[in-house]
Order: structure tokens, then C-alpha cells, then sequence
């Protein structure tokens, strides 16, 4: 009984991550319209400045995190502006310039860091022990943070302006534009957001497992994933489908291998875009 | 049929003989291989392509060949021509099988769609090892068995056959899907992707093009797939990862997907450029890169219609 639970708590924190990584890629995918397979790249350039900025800078890690954030947000809003601004709505130009920066990224990161392991300082060290589940503090923190980045964009989105204008946005392009949202500031806002809340997620992940040049292709693909099983532009979507994501990675390594749980997961996609593509919460 | 209009194919085809024997060293042989086999499987792609459905697990398809080819030849004995074609075979039922529930599917859920199938294809693959060797493959695939024709026996032990043989196999495919594009069935298959509602409005069973297309397809990356186990006597399953895939649309899109010979030209280039930049060492896919953006942020109708696009600069 307690390996089940500590299998479902490793799986919800798992599923955490997930979740924050498909939230990044769904605010993209929604409001820009554009197929941006190097997300993932994204999320491990976060990892890399987070740690960069811990370890080389001594910058106190939390702080490393939000910095990190903010490169990265702005990283996001240049790639917007020179890149993917003229493939907006195109599936196949933006897929062309997605996957030329997922080589670009990943070379440079390769080039520049080197394959030496890196790991993000740990935030807290320790372990909690609860009814015989080990939680490390590690762990429940990430958890925590993302918890808080969620509310904090779910906030954003219904009581601000700016977050509606996103919303709008992703409902009808043109609708929005004859109500005078400027669609090229929400595009830059989306990928600010999308590719800080990818940093982040990058940068907690670091401090659990490594930081490699690597890491973003798994990431890309579950965030892939997540959307679709909770339907794209939906926030409450993206939670529940990360989390369920989350438990099947834990849960399913306990009878058989991480490989095969991946292998159900997919396959769970796989059947979701058949029978109800807009996944679980979806729109349309 | 008035042979005289084709004559710059002809000698193309005659040019496309001459060099591999022209090319000594065994390495450009092998890159030379490759080309034609990323031809033969961008060509097959963009043929699916044509009725909007655009797939992420092609090479998924082509492992699914591969294997089957690999352990046909080994495990029971199935003289090696036979078991390509069978491996081809393997990769058709498959995608006859999925192509029914899936075509519905609209085509930006079909992507991702197939991306997932191609990366479980890889996973099961990994995790059935008992048949497949898991993560480390297969090895000591036979090469293709010897063929004897006007009392010469060639055998394929050799790059130079194999090159052959490859570009042989090519142009037969690339006959056949550029019939089927002229076809009624390519007309057919265009104007689904253009107005589907307008297609089904005439009577057309426009979902059963969109299957045949597929399967078709599918069919040559697995027969593709085949050639490429015994050709390299290896192979794993990272072979024939998401990546790959990936690669392949992109050379597709950056060819051009509004002819026929945009794919042959993608294809071809896009696996030349790292080779040629090789001297570069890891500084190599940057040039890939400036490559891919180059075409893509200047020629939108692709490489192939670079033609055009310079005729055009000159008139003014």
C-alpha cells in the first residue's frame, strides 16, 4: 500500500511539471496559431539560466528562477517578433522554423555548455514524511510554485485586460482586431508568458534531475500531450491532463516499465484524437 | 508515346546512372544512398500529403519495415528480396488497420496524431525485446542475396550494388507515385485538400482515397524501411525516431509541396547540406539551419520554385 501511494504523490509532482510545461505551449499554440515544436528547447535554456545564475552568479535559486523567467520571456517576445511573427496561423512555415530552432538551440547549447552534468542547487533539502510517503521538500516545492504560477495566470487571464485581450485573440483573430486589440502585443505578451512559464518548469526540473542540452525533446512531448488530453486553450484542461499524465508516468513503472508507461499514455492520446480530438475540456 | 518531350529526363536518369561509377570513395557512395532513400521517403510523404493529411510518423512506418524485414530474414528464413517486400507488406496492414479510425481526423490532430504513432511504434519496438533486441537492435541483418543475370553474379556485399539497386528501386517508386499524382486519383486527392465539403458534395468517397493514399504511402516507407535494415545490417530503434520524421516533412516543406519534384529536391539537398558542411563539426547543423530559413523565409513555394522566383528578379 505505501508504494501505491508513494507511486501516486511521485506521479502528481511528476504531473506538476507536465502541467506547466503544457500551459506555456497552450497559451502559444491557441493565440499564435503557430506549431512551436521548440518549446521544449526552451524549457531547457530556462534550466541552463537557472542554473547559471545559482551556481555561477551565487544568485540565491528562487531568485535564479524568476530571473531565468524573465530571460526567457524575453528571449520569447524577440523569437515573436523576427521568427515566427510572418508564419503566424501557418501550420507548415511555423513547423519549418520550429524545428530550425530546436537545432539552433540545441547546438548552441551543446557548443556553448558542454555535456558536463549540471544540476540547479537543491531549493530546500530534506524530506517530509507523511503516512509513509516520502515527499523531499524538493518536490513539494516545485509542487508549490506551480500551484501558485497556475492561479497567478488563471488570475491574469480572467481579470485583466491583457488576459482577456489573449483570450479573444485565441476565440477569432480578426474579431479581436475589429475590436482594436493590437494582435502583434498579445502575440508578444503569449510568448512571454508561454516560453517564462517553460523556464521555470525547465529550472525546477533541474534541481531534480540534470540539466542537459537534451532535455527539452521528452518535455515538447508530453506538453504535446497534456494539451491534448485536456483540450487546447483550456487552463483547467491542461491540470487535469498533466495530472493524469503525471499519475500514469508513476503509476505504471510499478508493474511494468517507465517505456510501457509512456507506451499507454500515447496510445491514450492517440485514442482521445480520435474519438473526442477537443480532448477533455476542450472548446472546439 | 513521343519520346522526344522527355528528353531532358532522359538524360537526367542517364547522368543519375553514370555516378556512381564516376564517385569511387565508399563514404559518398553511402551518402549518395541516403539521398535516395530520403527521396523515396519524402516523395511517399508528400504523396499523403496531397490529400491534407500531413504526417509526423513516417519513420515510424519505415521502422515498422525494417523490423519486419530483419526478423523475417533472420528468424525464418525468408530469402531477403521477399522479406523487404513483406517488411512493405507489415507497414501496409498496420496503416490499413489505423487509417480507418484516423482519417477522419482533422489534419492539424492528424499531425500530432501520427507523431504519437510513430513514437509508440519506437517504444514498443524498445520494450518488446524478446523480438526485437530492444535498445541495442539488431545486427548482422543479410545483406540483399546475390543475383546472377547474363552469366554475371552480383553480390551486395558492397556499396557500389547497393547504390544501384537503391537508385533503381527509386525511380521505379517515383514513376509510379508520379502516376498516381497525374492520375484521377491525384486530382482527386488535390481537390479534397483544397474543398473537401465540395468533393464529398459530388458523390466522391473521399474518405477512401484518403486511406488508399495512405496505405500507399505507408507501404513504400516500410519497403523503404526493409532496404535500410539489410543495406545497414543494423539497426536500433533510434534509428527511426520522432526526429526523423521531423526531417522528413521538413525536406518536403522546404522542396516545395506544390510539385511533385519538390520532394526530390528537398530530399536530396537537405541530405547533402550537413554532409557538405561536415567540415564544420558541431558547428554543422547551424548551417542546416541557415539553409532551412533561408528557403523558407525567402522562397515560400519552396526550393523548387526557385526557377520562378529568379525569372521573376530578372524580368524586372
Amino acid at each position: 500500500m505505501e508504494t501505491i501511494s508513494q507511486a501516486i504523490v511521485n506521479g502528481l509532482m511528476m504531473g506538476w511539471i507536465y502541467v506547466l510545461v503544457a500551459l506555456g505551449l497552450t497559451l502559444v499554440f491557441s493565440i499564435m496559431r503557430i506549431v512551436q515544436f521548440a518549446h521544449g528547447e526552451v524549457y531547457m535554456l530556462g534550466g541552463y539560466c537557472t542554473y547559471f545564475f545559482s551556481v555561477i552568479f551565487g544568485v540565491n535559486v528562487y531568485l535564479a528562477l524568476l530571473l531565468a523567467a524573465l530571460v526567457m520571456g524575453l528571449l520569447g517576445v524577440i523569437l515573436e517578433r523576427f521568427l515566427f511573427r510572418r508564419f503566424r496561423g501557418q501550420v507548415e512555415g511555423s513547423m519549418v522554423v520550429a524545428i530550425g530552432l530546436i537545432l539552433l538551440l540545441q547546438t548552441a547549447a551543446s557548443v556553448g555548455f558542454g555535456t558536463q552534468d549540471r544540476w540547479v542547487p537543491p531549493f530546500i533539502p530534506g524530506v517530509l514524511v507523511v503516512w509513509g510517503v516520502r515527499i523531499p521538500w524538493e518536490r513539494a516545492i516545485n509542487v508549490i510554485i506551480c500551484i501558485t504560477l497556475v492561479v497567478i495566470l488563471f488570475l491574469f487571464i480572467r481579470g485583466t485586460k491583457m488576459g482577456q485581450s489573449l483570450v479573444a485573440v485565441s476565440q477569432d483573430v480578426d474579431a479581436a482586431t475589429l475590436q482594436g486589440i493590437d494582435v502583434n502585443r498579445v502575440s508578444m505578451a503569449s510568448m512571454a508568458i508561454g516560453c517564462a512559464l517553460a523556464a521555470v518548469a525547465g529550472g525546477l526540473v533541474g534541481a531534480v534531475f540534470m540539466v542537459q542540452p537534451v532535455m527539452g525533446g521528452y518535455a515538447m512531448q508530453e506538453g504535446i500531450a497534456v494539451i491534448i488530453l485536456g483540450g487546447l486553450g483550456s487552463i483547467w484542461g491542461a491540470v487535469i491532463g498533466g495530472l493524469i499524465l503525471g499519475l500514469i508516468d508513476g503509476m505504471v513503472p510499478l508493474v511494468a516499465s517507465t517505456t510501457v508507461a509512456s507506451i499507454i499514455g500515447f496510445v491514450l492520446i492517440i485514442i482521445i484524437l480520435i474519438i473526442k480530438p477537443q480532448g477533455l475540456m476542450g472548446q472546439k | 508515346m513521343k519520346l522526344g518531350k522527355y528528353w531532358g529526363y532522359i538524360l537526367l536518369i542517364i547522368v543519375v546512372f553514370a555516378v556512381p561509377v564516376v564517385v569511387r570513395n565508399d563514404y559518398y557512395l553511402h551518402i549518395l544512398v541516403l539521398c535516395a532513400i530520403n527521396i523515396m521517403l519524402t516523395a511517399s510523404l508528400r504523396s499523403i500529403a496531397t490529400s491534407g493529411q500531413i504526417s509526423l510518423g513516417h519513420a515510424g512506418f519505415m521502422c515498422i519495415g525494417a523490423y519486419a524485414s530483419a526478423i523475417m530474414s533472420m528468424k525464418f528464413g525468408v530469402p531477403v528480396y521477399a522479406s523487404m517486400l513483406l517488411g512493405g507488406v507489415t507497414a501496409l496492414v498496420v496503416a490499413a488497420i489505423i487509417s480507418y479510425p484516423i482519417t477522419r481526423v482533422k489534419t492539424v490532430y492528424f499531425v500530432m496524431l501520427t507523431m504519437f504513432l510513430g513514437t509508440v511504434v519506437t517504444l514498443v519496438v524498445t520494450q518488446w525485446r524478446s523480438l526485437t533486441g530492444g535498445t541495442t537492435g539488431i545486427i548482422n541483418i543479410p545483406p540483399l542475396g546475390t543475383i546472377s543475370i547474363f552469366g554475371l553474379s552480383i553480390d551486395f556485399s558492397s556499396k557500389m550494388p547497393n547504390l544501384y539497386f537503391a537508385i533503381i528501386l527509386m525511380l521505379i517508386i517515383l514513376l509510379f507515385l508520379y502516376r498516381i499524382d497525374r492520375s484521377y486519383i491525384g486530382s482527386t486527392l488535390q481537390a479534397i485538400s483544397q474543398d473537401d465539403t465540395l468533393v464529398a458534395s459530388i458523390g466522391i468517397n473521399l474518405v477512401k482515397y484518403k486511406i488508399i493514399m495512405f496505405c500507399i504511402g505507408c507501404f513504400i516507407a516500410g519497403l523503404v524501411g526493409g532496404f535500410y535494415a539489410h543495406y545497414m545490417s543494423v539497426i536500433v530503434p533510434n534509428s527511426f525516431s520522432l526526429f526523423y520524421s521531423i526531417y522528413l516533412l521538413v525536406y518536403m516543406i522546404v522542396g516545395g509541396t506544390n510539385r511533385f519534384a519538390g520532394a526530390i529536391l528537398g530530399a536530396f539537398i537537405l541530405t547533402l547540406v550537413p554532409e557538405v558542411s561536415r567540415v564544420f563539426l558541431e558547428y554543422q547543423p547551424f548551417i542546416f539551419v541557415l539553409v532551412l530559413y533561408l528557403v523558407i523565409f525567402l522562397l515560400p513555394g519552396g526550393l523548387v520554385s526557385l526557377p520562378k522566383y529568379i525569372l521573376s528578379r530578372i524580368k524586372k
